[in-house]
């Protein structure tokens, strides 16, 4: 069942909601046993939210016919606050912290009668390509000893278990759309500001960006055009009008012409990803769309050089305000405020967050800020001038979402982090340039699936669905 | 290095607090409950999550506080995080301004006359406040109030153009005139903070900064210190240190928190959660046509077009009120009488107080009636200056005042004379006191008739009247 159907059907009061709620919350206790795609199930609010529904529905309330996510099982990545609920972004130096207010995403869904039903499992503050940099660590939900890929893994894999869900995820370099890839479901990176960032747990300010993933391209569009629009809470907030993505689905693609990254397809690339990807291209211009080789140099050049040092620099930045003075993990109070704070610090974040916030400290400090993070300033907009460029020409961009298939967690282990900062070297370039861009699911290779990226220009997410709804099945 | 010249070379760094209603960054009140942590958010709090929204303002009121410097406006406003570990930081970080303030270049005049160079002006949040329950020194533990926290600040960096602890005390006082007069602090209850550098010729000029000076009387007393402190360092042999210092007002002594081996590295990047402000022409020019006339330009005025003397000018704009009153007054009695008048007695009568001007509800009908009797001869000045002393105290109308109480001045001879004759009666010794030589006796025979008539008569005319009759 589509999930439009199923809202429609909570409406004509054809699905008892709460009911249906006690055994979606059964089903991912389930599922997290196995799995491990939530860090918190947030059952109490959940069957709060259906009993209202419900009443309301008895009481004939004329606002229910709107809503436009009635009764739908909404996840949440972890990095998303919660009023009430754990919100962690996958720390343990965030353990036990409920925080004082909804992230405006959440009013939004709770608004169009979406059910919060829980935060979903992610690399710590979403520093990871795989969400092993955590302790609680999803799995694949095509093979188990694989990685769900992150750090919006555990969206990503209960997006491709769960039915009549769709997940809030969230993505600074690729969290969004290399996970989707990697578990086989849609994922939309909308354009930076699109959505309100107010209520995430930041990692890169100038990064952030909070998309729906859902394991079909109506999921995503619907909760998408739940989620966008202005917000006075958050200054880079955009003043855009309300969209209709779904109508974007229905569009023919007959004559729209993408650009196929030429240097995305080189070394590096896993012969099956390639492989698939081509099929995706095939399968498009049988549909009637025209498709060219482009040639992107800086992006895929530059792309993870210029990512990490602004990532990190913000990210040091934002993390400093967890030192265990007013909120979660501390320790026993002793000695000079300095040495206090550094006995939380050391103790309580893991050693990825620690490498970053060591790079982004260094690459903004006196004599080295110059060479690092004012360079990587400037290669941003040189960046997003050599996209704009394309899309004089171009409705869309193409590569493939991940250089790899989802790797074992074996594999993962060996690799330096220079190597796991590679896994996303398709996807930080358009993040950089606050591009949007669509993870599509196009095929399995060795019974894993393969994603491949669309990237459009900025605000052009209609377009992206556009292209994307030839792979939906 | 600056080629130094004069024997002391002080520059200031001063952070003001603006007197908007709501925070730099949310709507939580500046003033209200002084219960702590009650005027907080999540945002003036640093919550994970929360983000800030510029107080527009605010931006207003640092905008006028650089035009009234004189200062190159920065096109575009654009914050950075400042980034340091401290309890009273709730993000680690403060946001702050960097690369480029929103003014730069500007000036401010001395009461000499002598131009101080303004390096920048720049906005940025106040942290929290840490409280001490058992003082500085004796607390075992402190606590932090976020009230505070989020309050805008505007920070004025001076060139190292003073030469003195007195310049630098009247560059303080010149400041904050002139923040009183944009209306953008709170005079009486806002906070303005001051860092000091301060370096002498005898050592080679090695900077000692000196932190978190209070109000513009500290800052005199704490470069008073430090200058003599470092002179006698130098006669003793002895190394003055590249350091930060800090000043205890209570001890009336600095000392030394850290070495300064290198400066200190804030790790500044954008902060982009906020969006780069643009401040258009329009915006500059709007503001512009808000701002008030300055305290300096009320001193020229006064000289030029009233005629009245610089020092009377200097301390009458030093008050926005009372100069605002002289203006008005000026208009309706002469103004030399009233700058005499104003600057003086009302003055004097208010300083006495310890009131503000505004505080006591005397207008400007108060002064022109009080002047234009003086003006006339219809009182005399005796009476003119207890009718301000009661004035300042409760204000009423001057001219039904006068007329009640009978104080218009005695200008019938014959009725004089009347009360001088009584006096002589009364104090026949007086009388003969004077006629022997003893001049001072004759004091005590007017202050008698200055008595009996209220002061109504003015002491000149009743001497003479008095020295006629005795002789």
């Amino acid at each position: 069942m589509k999930i439009n159907e199923f809202v429609q059907q909570v409406k004509n009061n054809q699905v008892d909601i709460v009911e249906h709620t006690h055994k979606v919350i059964e089903e991912c206790r389930k599922l997290n046993q196995e799995y491990h795609y939530f860090n918190t199930i947030s059952e109490e609010l959940a069957l709060k939210q259906a009993n209202e529904i419900k009443k309301s529905i008895k009481n004939n309330d004329k606002h229910i016919k709107n809503k436009k996510l009635l009764g739908v099982a909404i996840s949440v990545k972890d990095a998303i606050c919660v009023k009430g609920v754990e919100s962690t972004a996958g720390s343990i130096i965030l353990k036990g912290y409920k925080p004082l207010f909804n992230a405006t995403v959440i009013e939004k869904v709770i608004q169009e009668g979406g059910i919060i039903i829980g935060k979903t499992s992610q690399d710590e503050f979403g520093f990871g390509s795989f969400s092993i940099n955590t302790d609680n660590i999803p799995k694949n939900p095509f093979d188990k000893e694989r990685s769900c890929g992150g750090s919006s893994g555990g969206a990503a894999g209960l997006s491709q278990k769960l039915s009549n869900h769709i997940a809030l995820g969230e993505s600074t370099g690729g969290s969004i759309e290399e996970p989707s890839s990697f578990c086989g479901v849609f994922g939309l990176c909308p354009t930076y500001g699109l959505v309100s960032r107010y209520g995430l747990l930041d990692f890169g300010n100038s990064l952030d960006k909070i998309g729906p993933i859902g394991k079909s391209i109506h999921d995503a569009a619907l909760l998408m055009g739940a989620i966008a629009g202005h917000d006075e809470n958050d200054s880079t907030s955009l003043n855009s009008g309300r969209v209709d993505y779904g109508s974007f689905l229905k569009e023919p693609v007959k004559g729209m012409k993408v650009g196929v990254i030429k240097e995305s397809f080189g070394k590096g690339i896993q012969n099956e990803v390639n492989k698939a990807v081509q099929k995706g291209i095939e399968k498009l211009e049988d549909n009637g769309v025209k498709t060219e080789e482009v040639s992107l140099e800086l992006p895929i050049k530059y792309g993870i050089a210029t990512y990490y040092m602004i990532a990190t620099s913000e990210a040091s930045t934002n993390l400093a305000k967890y030192c265990g003075m007013r909120y979660g993990a501390s320790e026993k109070l002793e000695g000079s405020f300095n040495e206090y704070f550094t006995k939380v610090r050391s103790k309580h974040f893991t050693e990825e967050a620690k490498r970053r916030i060591m790079l982004g400290t260094f690459a903004r400090m006196a004599g080295y800020r110059d060479a690092f993070y004012l360079k990587a300033a400037k290669v941003r907009t040189i960046m997003i001038n050599e996209y704009k460029k394309a899309f004089k020409k171009f409705d869309a961009l193409i590569s493939p979402t991940a250089p790899m298939l989802p790797p074992r967690f074996s594999e993962i282990e060996k690799l330096t982090p220079l190597q796991s900062y590679l896994a996303d070297v398709m996807t930080v370039s358009p993040n950089v340039a606050g591009l949007p861009h669509l993870n599509v699911p196009v095929g399995f290779e060795n019974n894993l699936p393969v994603g491949m990226l669309l990237t459009g220009d900025h605000l052009q997410e209609g377009k992206l669905l556009q292209l994307g709804s030839v792979f939906e099945k | 290095m600056k080629n130094f010249t004069s024997d002391i070379v002080i520059g200031l760094e001063i952070h003001c607090e603006l007197n908007t209603k709501t925070k730099l960054f949310c709507g939580c009140p500046t003033k209200g409950s002084e219960e702590p942590n009650t005027r907080t958010c999540v945002t003036c709090l640093g919550m994970p999550g929360s983000k800030p929204v510029l107080n527009k303002k605010a931006v207003e009121f640092a905008l006028k506080l650089c035009l009234a410097l004189g200062c190159e406006i920065s096109p575009e406003l654009i914050f950075s995080r400042k980034s340091y570990f401290y309890p009273d930081m709730a993000k680690n970080y403060q946001i702050s301004q960097y690369e480029i303030p929103l003014g730069k270049k500007g000036k401010l005049k001395l009461k000499e006359g002598k131009e101080v160079g303004i390096t920048r002006v720049h906005m940025e949040e106040d942290p929290a406040a840490l409280v001490h329950p058992a003082g500085m020194k004796d607390s075992a533990y402190v606590l932090v109030d976020y009230n505070r926290s989020g309050n805008p600040l505007a920070e004025i960096v001076t060139e190292p153009d003073l030469e003195s602890p007195e310049e630098a005390r009247d560059f303080m006082k010149q400041l904050i005139t002139v923040l009183d007069y944009l209306e953008i602090f709170d005079v009486n209850s806002g906070i303005i903070k001051a860092d000091a550098n301060i370096s002498i010729k005898e050592s080679g000029y090695t900077r000692v900064e000196i932190k978190n000076i209070t109000g513009f009387k500290e800052i005199e007393r704490a470069l008073m210190y430090e200058l003599s402190r470092q002179k006698g360092e130098v006669q003793r042999h002895k190394t003055i240190h590249h350091e930060t210092r800090s000043w205890d007002s209570e001890g009336g002594v600095t000392f030394s928190l850290r070495k300064k081996e290198t400066e200190e590295d804030y790790g500044y990047i954008i902060d982009s959660d906020l969006t780069a402000v643009e401040i258009t022409d329009e915006w500059v020019n709007a503001t512009k046509k808000t701002m008030p006339e300055l305290a300096q330009d009320k001193v020229n005025k006064f000289v030029h077009d009233y005629k009245i003397k610089k020092e009377d000018a200097e301390i009458i704009a030093a008050d926005k009120y009372l100069a605002k009153m002289f203006e008005n007054v000026a208009k309706h009695v002469n103004p030399e009488l009233a700058a005499k008048w104003m600057r003086r007695e009302l003055a004097r009568v208010l300083n006495y107080n310890k009131k503000e001007l505004n505080e006591t509800g005397v207008n400007e009908k108060h002064i022109i009636d009080l002047l234009k009797l003086i003006e006339n001869k219809k009182i005399t000045d005796n009476v003119g200056q207890q009718i301000i002393e009661k004035l300042v105290e409760n204000p009423f109308d001057v001219n039904e005042y006068v007329r009640k109480e009978k104080l218009e001045a005695v200008s019938d001879v014959s009725e004089l004379e009347k009360f001088c004759k009584e006096a002589i009666a009364e104090n026949p010794q007086a009388v003969e006191d004077y006629k022997k030589g003893e001049a001072k006796a004759l004091n005590f025979i007017v202050g008698s008739v200055m008595k009996k008539t209220k002061g109504k008569g003015t002491p000149k005319e009743v001497n003479e009247i008095i020295i006629r009759l005795i002789k």
